[in-house]
């Protein structure tokens, strides 16, 4: 029982994790950008939520909107002003400035609000659902539902919408794509806005049952990674099942591992599956 | 060549010569020892990042684990740290061969994720495993009043100086010593094209091994001296991503990756620059000194992500041009 307990935690968890590392990956397909500071973009989303309930009163739920729209704002801009520019230089010009964007945010964050944990009241914090011995906590499953629902809108986006088609075309070959129309830069920076952008909203949502803190972003960053390389860098699908095998590992090692332990777990996972399928991983990017 | 030799002998001197024009104790003391050290380490990051290019962001797993190895052994057993420098560098030197047993075949962004990783979990384990590394409190090491030489405590920091030189002449020395050897021309094979090189006859995973394991064992021994100079350290601070891992390649960017004089120029230029801003910022609040660090970052990669000596034959070809 408790290890059926433990997988629908884990399922929960993984329905959020797939929605945050579905922004990654999508960077990643589309961009060809390896973001380091995608995490970074989840505290910001969160905050915007955090201050949104703070001020306006606003549920999480809705501030997660809002959290969407403005780091999706946030990501334009810097994919027009920073990220273009290194999009054809060598590799090590495009980990780094994603990692000064990285030391940026949370520094900035560090400064604007300061160190101290905050987090949020909502009425359905201390509720939670009973079906037959096994509990979820109502902000888990809330959480879990807006990611299965924010899930479904962005694949209806990318595969109903002619939007959708031009950001795959985009992503497959842009030199084709240009030849047809569509301006390659203007789908990266749409892209690059969408992919942080969700990251954003699935730190809003996470934000009643965790606090958030400028170096919040340092405990999703491996995470959200492993999470994208076991489903294939670039594969929005492959994140799905990364984020619910990630949230199941990571509660079912809990009930034989101290807490602290879990991010050992995540790294042997990480790196094995780098290992046993680097070809695996590499064949997105040619 | 003679020329340069001169140049190098004059500029060695004056350095020597430098801790007795400052206080023993201050300020400017404590900031050129350190600055010795980054080179070193930075040195030391340029075998695997420079010569192999392979960009690694968690060489402060290694650096964390000297720190801790000879540490915990002056604690429990009262190792020399001169010994503990030794047995730092093998233990990471072995976390660098194992470590790059599943690493080495990636390459790019993918070897980088993986680093990054290892060192946030080596800074996980740090923390938790309270019991060997002393947990989130950190660690001191054992201030022994007539340590002296034996011990590596002393009560001027000019000793200290000439320790982190060496080691930097040590490290630099062995940089130049590989890149002109078998071992440096294979990783520039490798580097140049992995096929290529595996056609021509090159063991090419075994070759970046062997430059990862030399690599983090150097990058082992720095970590002891600074558990030396320092005195206390915390899992935060030996194993930070950001403050050793990002920090190191970023001189090497600064300087200019791949060079022997780069991880020299990049400390020289950015860690007088950081100490600037933390005497002019420091005092406006948490956070700023670290931000402007990031803004450096991003205004290097932006401009010239080669580094300063490019950036430097550019304007002179500008101007002759």
């Amino acid at each position: 029982m408790a290890l059926l307990q433990a997988i629908l935690d884990g399922l929960m968890l993984g329905g959020v994790y797939a929605v945050i590392s579905i922004g990654l990956t999508l960077v990643f397909g589309v961009v060809s950008i390896v973001n380091f500071a995608q995490a970074q973009f989840l505290m910001v989303g969160m905050y915007v939520a955090y201050f949104a309930w703070r001020h306006l009163s606003l549920d999480p739920l809705l501030g997660s909107l809002l959290a969407f729209a403005v780091v999706f704002a946030l990501g334009y801009l810097i994919q027009q002003q920073l990220i273009r520019r290194v999009l054809k230089a060598p590799e090590v010009a495009q980990i780094f400035l994603t990692v000064g964007i990285l030391i940026v945010l949370e520094n900035l964050a560090l400064i604007g609000f300061g160190s101290e944990f905050k987090s949020v009241q909502v009425w359905y914090q201390n509720e939670s659902l009973e079906f037959f011995d096994l509990i979820v906590s109502m902000p888990y499953a809330i959480a879990f539902c807006a990611s299965v629902v924010a899930g479904l809108v962005i694949w209806w986006v990318l595969a109903k919408t002619w939007w959708g088609r031009t950001v795959r075309a985009t992503a497959q070959d842009p030199m084709a794509a240009k030849l047809i129309g569509i301006d390659p830069d203007q789908v990266y920076r749409l892209a690059f806005g969408l992919g942080v952008g969700l990251t954003a909203f699935g730190g809003a949502i996470i934000l009643p049952y965790l606090t958030v803190s400028p170096s919040v972003g340092e405990q999703f960053g491996v995470l959200m990674f492993t999470v994208v390389v076991l489903g294939g860098l670039g594969n929005v699908l492959g994140a799905v099942v990364g984020g619910v095998c990630v949230g199941i590992i990571q509660s079912v090692s809990g009930l034989y591992l101290p807490l602290q332990l879990q991010n050992l777990v995540l790294f042997v996972v990480f790196i094995l599956t780098l290992a046993l399928r680097p070809e695996g991983l590499l064949r997105h990017k040619s | 060549m003679n020329r340069t030799v001169t140049l190098i002998v004059l500029a060695l001197a004056v350095v020597c010569g430098l801790p007795w024009l400052v206080s023993e104790n201050g300020y400017l003391l404590r900031v050129m020892t350190l600055l010795m050290l980054f080179a070193a380490m930075a040195q030391s990051w340029n075998i695997v990042g420079g010569l192999a290019n392979q960009i690694s962001l968690g060489h402060a797993a290694f650096f964390g684990l000297g720190a801790y190895t000879s540490t915990i052994l002056l604690i429990r057993v009262g190792l020399s740290p001169w010994l503990g420098v030794v047995a730092g560098m093998l233990v990471a030197a072995a976390a660098g061969a194992l470590l790059s047993l599943p690493t080495m075949r990636l390459k790019g962004h993918y070897f980088a994720l993986a680093t990054l990783a290892f060192g946030e979990v080596m800074r996980s384990i740090g923390n938790t495993w309270s019991s060997v590394t002393g947990g989130p409190a950190g660690i001191s090491v054992p201030l022994v009043p007539d340590g002296g030489l034996v011990l590596m405590q002393f009560s001027s920091t000019r000793p200290y100086f000439y320790i982190m030189l060496v080691a930097l002449l040590v490290i630099t020395g062995i940089y130049w010593k590989i890149s002109h050897s078998r071992l440096g021309y294979e990783l520039r094979a490798v580097k140049a094209n992995v096929d290529s090189a595996e056609v021509i006859g090159i063991h090419t995973t075994r070759t970046k091994m062997l430059a990862a394991t030399i690599s983090a064992g150097l990058m082992g021994a720095c970590g002891v001296l600074y558990a030396q100079f320092n005195f206390f350290f915390d899992p935060d601070s030996v194993f930070s991503l950001v403050s050793v891992s990002v920090r190191i390649a970023l001189i090497c960017i600064i300087g200019g990756i791949g060079t022997v004089a780069g991880p020299i120029i990049g400390a020289c230029f950015l860690l007088p620059l950081e100490e600037l801003f933390n005497a002019t910022l420091s005092s406006a609040g948490a956070g700023l000194s670290q931000l402007a660090f990031g803004l450096i970052l991003i205004l290097i990669i932006l401009i010239e992500p080669r580094g300063l000596q490019t950036l430097y034959q550019r304007l002179v070809a500008r101007r002759t041009a």
